[in-house]
């Protein structure tokens, strides 16, 4: 499945800030300390507006998968499958992903994950998640 | 039991590939063959709730269309594929304090369109994205089959539930439709045709998906005393409940594990003075085989974990012990939201099945299932007075 092209929504452009620079950005309230997803409004736990942005580790393990497959065309050609995930940070929130360089056999809950930003010619940065091993 | 309230008629248009109607007029329609269904004429209903829908579906100026006049009741629910059993409680509820007589409740939908696939109705597509929010679509999370297969393969990683044990939710359904005459889907399958059938989002096959289907369905809620001087035999309500569980996406989350069934399904079940053993039919929300197996088990048919080898064991079909979707569901029959359920419970309930009725029909369980396992609701009916 193609990626579509990203543009700016002025609510969360800080994360396409941290974006452009491989720097993953998320929500961060600063009086019960709990992070956040980059679109987070409130904090539901203490239900502050007033969110920070704080730099993230990059780190993430594997929550679930799917590997989406288009509709085959008139032709009988299929578009290649898109592997996507819901993945959780080191910090606590989940995010919906699209994994990179990801074989099927290797997909596990809790495998870890981190960050990579891709910088296409159009449009804003966005985030994939590569395994990683240290 | 004077504050008893039941189910006194049932309205449904055409469903599946119905073009060239609007919404509204399904809706109407819906409205008028269930007032009809009762025995009722439209002037002798004084409340309308109109569910929310996708393709441009009737707000409350139905009232207007329909030619209703002096009601009591007017109003337009959502809680996406938990509107219908809200909107007959908020019905039972209102003939309950006196504050309406005789209320539809309405659900109508066209998202179909003639030479477009089914899944485009449920599906994103743009070529631009914006903000955070945008670039989950734009990575490639645009259906929500997308997110039923997150929750499914959640469930399999954890419990070990299988593609077949799915597959057997299909094939137990598809059996059930080639018995009902309003079913779109009435060809049997076999389990190999569904472990063949082309993946949509692993772990989800074509056919552990629904269809999609145009079309309304209507039903009349009053006083089961009122009821029983109607022209059908009253479908009596229960107990009803709704279970909205608010799950965070975040470390801990039991997202995709387990869904608001299970306080909906407790709240409704202890209402009806029933428990999970008691129940003889389930009609329950079917978007996906994977909805059907973890509402089996958030409502107590089997223990958490189970639904897959609850499933297998063939319980769910005909002749089986927990007759589940009997109508063919939305997987098989037609895709009304909450209305594909409660209407397949009201035939049941009233002996009305023909070839698929269910041996007993005592105690009939219906479920709504909306957004992505975020909302539920619950109704029991019966063909008996409640308590007698």
């Amino acid at each position: 499945m193609d990626i579509g092209v990203l543009r700016r929504d002025g609510r969360t452009d800080p994360f396409f800030d941290g974006a452009a620079a491989d720097r993953l950005v998320i929500k961060h309230c600063a009086s019960c300390d709990h992070r956040l997803t980059p679109d987070a409004g409130d904090c539901p736990d203490c239900g502050t507006t007033e969110l920070a942005w704080a730099d993230a580790s990059g780190a993430a393990s594997l929550v679930t998968w799917t590997v989406t497959h288009g509709r085959p065309a008139a032709d009988g050609t299929v578009p290649p499958p898109a592997f996507l995930a819901l993945v959780e940070l080191a910090e606590g929130p989940w995010l919906h992903a699209r994994l990179d360089g990801v074989e099927r056999a290797e997909l596990r809950e809790g495998l870890p994950l981190r960050a990579v930003f891709a910088h296409p010619d159009e449009g804003e940065p966005y985030m994939l998640f590569r395994p990683w091993t240290e | 039991m004077g504050d008893g309230t039941a189910i006194a008629g049932l309205g449904m248009t055409e469903l599946g590939k119905v073009y060239g109607r609007s919404p509204r007029r399904l809706a109407a329609d819906a409205v008028r063959l269930a007032a009809a269904d009762a025995g009722l004429a439209p002037g002798e209903l004084d409340g309308l709730i109109v569910s929310h829908g996708l393709g441009g579906s009737p707000g409350i100026e139905l009232a207007d269309a329909l030619g209703m006049r002096d009601l009591r009741l007017l109003t337009q629910m959502n809680s996406f594929g938990a509107t219908a059993g809200a909107m007959v409680a908020h019905a039972a509820m209102s003939v309950r304090s006196g504050a309406a007589s005789a209320v539809a409740c309405v659900f109508a939908d066209a998202p179909l369109k003639p030479k477009q696939s089914s899944g485009a109705a449920y599906h994103r597509d743009a070529r631009e994205w914006y903000g955070f929010g945008g670039m989950t679509a734009a990575l490639g999370l645009r259906s929500v089959n997308s997110f039923y297969a997150l929750a499914a393969q959640r469930h399999m990683a954890r419990y070990g539930t299988t593609s077949e044990q799915l597959g057997a939710i299909a094939v137990a359904t598809r059996e059930w439709a080639t018995r009902n005459p309003l079913a779109q889907m009435r060809d049997p399958i076999t389990l190999e045709d569904h472990q063949n059938s082309r993946w949509v989002a692993e772990p989800l096959h074509l056919l552990d998906c629904c269809l999609v289907s145009n079309g309304a369905i209507a039903v009349i809620v009053t006083s089961a005393e009122r009821a029983r001087d109607l022209a059908r035999p009253p479908v009596h309500l229960w107990g009803w409940g709704q279970g909205h569980p608010g799950l965070r996406k975040e470390r801990g989350s039991e997202w995709g594990l387990t869904t608001g069934a299970v306080a909906s399904g407790a709240t409704a079940m202890k209402m009806a003075g029933v428990t999970p053993s008691d129940v003889t039919v389930c009609e329950l929300y079917d978007c996906y085989t994977y909805t059907v197996l973890v509402s089996l088990e958030d409502y107590g048919f089997c223990a958490k974990g189970e639904g897959g080898a609850f499933a297998a064991s063939g319980a769910l079909g005909p002749g089986g012990s927990l007759p589940t979707n009997t109508g063919g569901g939305q997987l098989s029959a037609y895709y009304m939201w909450g209305m594909t359920p409660l209407s397949e419970a009201v035939i049941q309930a009233r002996g009305d099945g023909g070839e698929r009725q269910a041996p007993s029909n005592d105690v009939v369980l219906v479920s709504g299932n909306g957004g992505i396992l975020d909302h539920h609701s619950t109704l029991i009916v019966s063909p008996h007075p409640k308590g007698a």
